[in-house]
């Protein structure tokens, strides 16, 4: 298990532990990665997590264009897995839980413990921090360097 | 915005290509994604029509390595270039860290172009983004086309650039341009994220 925050990764275990999910995945709703279980890649992960943004903002707007309420849940069932994709509001901004699940598990049983893991994580989220300080002024020649090494030249 | 994992000392950030339709923002993924190691990038996404025009967006995950002791990711999106897919430009355009317009050289596109940055600035805008403090880069691309089609740089400046941002010339399909582009807005991403860290 990954996440960006910490406080973000005891509800996520909890919610691992009592849904048996194979994968799960939370990130913005502007696809960036907040915690995820079960991905072997750090890339794979960012890939997954700009699909599961991108289905979930698709299907807002072609919502909003048919006159719909918003979908909150949208969910397929496959006959070995099934895929599970929640919006949610936070004090951080709407973020998105994407679930994959087997058959030790069922829909019923994600969805549910989907919603204590929101619960918990409107609970634990903390007040926003004051700005720390990331990168140092003399980033570029390390950046420079990088990029150089990225390209091959 | 760029999400910053102080734990595990990680840093995120979105960059997208914008510009009208065939203007190669695709091109532009390509060659990146052709260039860097495999260890160094994840799976191009392209979300593609059958004619390979792009339909919801490109994505390609690149692990830029250790930048002041930060592991630093940039996720590279491209938009579709067709103004009817507006919609699906204001979806891709959310949370991005900075954007590199990449404009067609030829002096029958420049209408094109014009509408294109117009939108970019729309869309932005709408998204409540400063724009006179947002970081752009401009890209000239197809240089390598005959002088008589296409405009220069300076021209093109004149026509494009009035927020006087840098701009790069580009032949995206040989790779001209394309890493000196790369470099520019991930700097300008950087400065930024640096600024805000130190405010």
């Amino acid at each position: 298990m990954r996440t960006v925050e910490p406080w973000v990764a005891e509800p996520l275990n909890a919610f691992v532990t009592e849904s048996s999910a194979r994968l799960t995945l939370l990130m913005t709703s502007s696809g960036q990665v907040v915690a995820q279980h079960g991905f072997a890649g750090a890339l794979d992960v960012m890939s997954a997590a700009a699909l599961g943004a991108g289905i979930m903002a698709s299907s807002q707007e072609l919502a909003a264009l048919m006159r719909w309420p918003p979908f909150r849940i949208m969910v397929h069932q496959g006959r070995a897995q099934g895929h599970f994709l929640c919006r949610f509001q936070t004090p951080r901004g709407w973020w998105i839980g994407l679930v994959v699940y087997g058959t030790d598990t069922s829909l019923g049983l994600v969805e549910l413990f989907f919603d204590q893991l929101v619960e918990q994580l409107l609970a634990a989220t903390p007040h926003e921090e004051k700005p720390r300080e990331v990168l140092t002024a003399d980033f570029e020649a390390e950046l420079n360097a990088s990029l150089r090494a990225l390209f091959g030249r | 915005m760029s999400l910053v994992n102080f734990t595990s000392r990680e840093i995120t950030c979105k960059l997208v290509y914008y510009g009208p339709g065939r203007s190669g923002k695709t091109t532009n993924l390509h060659y990146v994604y052709g260039r860097v190691p495999e260890s160094r990038r994840g799976r191009m996404v392209s979300l593609a029509t059958q004619t390979d025009r792009t339909l919801f967006f490109d994505f390609l995950p690149l692990d830029l390595g250790v930048i002041s002791g930060f592991t630093t990711r940039f996720q590279l999106y491209t938009v579709p270039g067709q103004v009817y897919y507006d919609a699906t430009r204001k979806l891709v355009l959310q949370g991005a860290d900075g954007v590199v317009f990449v404009a067609d050289s030829q002096a029958r596109r420049l209408d094109d172009n014009v509408e294109s940055l117009q939108n970019l600035q729309v869309n932005l805008l709408q998204q409540g983004v400063d724009v006179r403090h947002f970081p752009v880069v401009l890209q000239y691309n197809k240089q390598d086309l005959p002088r008589d089609l296409i405009l220069t740089p300076e021209e093109l400046d004149e026509a494009l650039n009035f927020r006087n941002v840098k701009s790069y010339s580009a032949d995206a399909v040989r790779g001209t341009g394309v890493f000196e582009t790369l470099k520019g807005i991930s700097e300008l991403v950087l400065k930024r994220l640096a600024a805000g860290s130190a405010a």
